[in-house]
């Protein structure tokens, strides 16, 4: 009677013990983890090559046959670049879609780029009479060009000047003429 | 001798850089920045005479009584396409007192005459665009093409006063004046 009321002590204590062991296995499970997904990041600064113009518009007023007719305003065109390549060269022009029609009066009477004229920076004045990147032919002019070596930063200043020649033309009439003169820059 | 290799190799590097960028590089063109430009081309009509005063001693009933010196009118113009003809013309503000005493007495328009460039002498009784009725002349009509928008010409006047005509023979001995007007017309 004794040995049976011992055993079943025994007996209740290794099944207190296995349930203690079984409730704490939950505590001390390995961590999970899912797998690792990559984002890939990818940021760009982007070239740019970008021309300002402190005004958009020039009035003249011209006398028949004269040379010189200059413009009522200088205008100041900056370009400003960050570019990829360490090496480049970034040039400005300036130019009409048409050699023969800079200036019109809408009647078939025509102020053509070889007699309109531009000083930049101070420099003498020089019709637009070139082929350059954009443009009609021969009615462009390149107003200045800068190497790019190992700073592909910065920026430059055109300040330019303008003046309509009549001498060519003594037999222009009397009247409005209109045109667009267009500023633009390329990097190559 | 390390460092002037090392310089070599370096300047090389860079020179196959800069090959390398060029080559490869696109052009990269910044946007169009435009310009207005107004040219305006004002009419003008002008006329310059090399004197403005002529004296004149009348012989009574004479018809030869000649100007003391010729006036070469001098018209410039710079006109509209749509002008076809510049017109000079010499009048007086009335026919019949072109000259007066101030006493009642005067000679008429008929009585004065001008030779145009060495033409023959013609009295000024035509109406023309200004003055009075019967008390002009018209020295000139100058068609006006593309040639010739902008243009000059110039009129060289000779001056008689003609005593013989009407009760002019009986004209009292007085001083006369009088104002010749020159003036130019742009027509239509």
């Amino acid at each position: 009677m004794r040995l049976r009321r011992q055993f079943g002590t025994a007996a209740a204590l290794a099944l207190a013990a296995a349930l203690l062991v079984a409730s704490g296995t939950p505590a001390r499970a390995q961590v999970l983890n899912s797998a690792a997904s990559p984002i890939a990041l990818r940021a760009v600064l982007s070239q740019s090559l970008t021309v300002t113009l402190s005004g958009n518009a020039v009035n003249f007023n011209l006398v028949s046959g004269s040379a010189n007719n200059p413009g009522s305003t200088s205008i100041t065109a900056t370009t400003s670049w960050i570019l990829q390549t360490p090496v480049a060269i970034v040039s400005l022009y300036a130019f009409f879609a048409n050699a023969g029609s800079a200036l019109t009066d809408g009647a078939g009477d025509n102020i053509p780029s070889a007699d309109f004229q531009i000083s930049d920076n101070g420099g003498a004045f020089t019709a637009l009479t070139n082929t350059v990147p954009f443009g009609g032919a021969n009615a462009g002019l390149t107003l200045g060009q800068t190497l790019i070596l190992l700073n592909n930063r910065g920026s430059r200043t055109d300040v330019m000047k303008f003046n309509i020649t009549l001498s060519p033309l003594p037999n222009l009439p009397a009247g409005d003429y209109t045109g667009t003169l267009t500023i633009q820059a390329q990097a190559i | 001798m390390k460092t002037g290799r090392l310089i070599r190799v370096v300047a090389v590097m860079l020179g196959m850089a800069c090959v390398a960028s060029m080559a490869s590089a696109q052009a990269l063109n910044s946007g169009a920045q435009t310009i207005a430009l107004n040219a305006n081309l004002t009419e003008s009509l002008t006329v310059a005479l090399s004197a403005s005063a002529v004296n004149f001693t009348l012989a009574a009933g004479s018809a030869t009584n000649a100007g003391s010196t010729n006036i070469t009118a001098t018209t410039t113009w710079a006109l509209k396409a749509s002008r076809t003809a510049v017109a000079v013309d010499a009048y007086f503000a009335s026919a019949a007192a072109a000259l007066t005493d101030g006493a009642g007495d005067n000679i008429p328009s008929s009585a004065f005459f001008i030779a145009d460039n060495g033409g023959a002498s013609t009295a000024l009784i035509n109406t023309v665009a200004f003055g009075a009725a019967n008390a002009g002349l018209q020295l000139a009509n100058v068609p006006i093409t593309a040639a010739n928008r902008s243009g000059t010409r110039a009129d060289v006047m000779a001056f008689n006063i003609n005593l013989t005509g009407g009760t002019l023979p009986q004209l009292p001995a007085a001083t006369y004046t009088g104002t010749l007007n020159i003036q130019a017309q742009a027509t239509p």
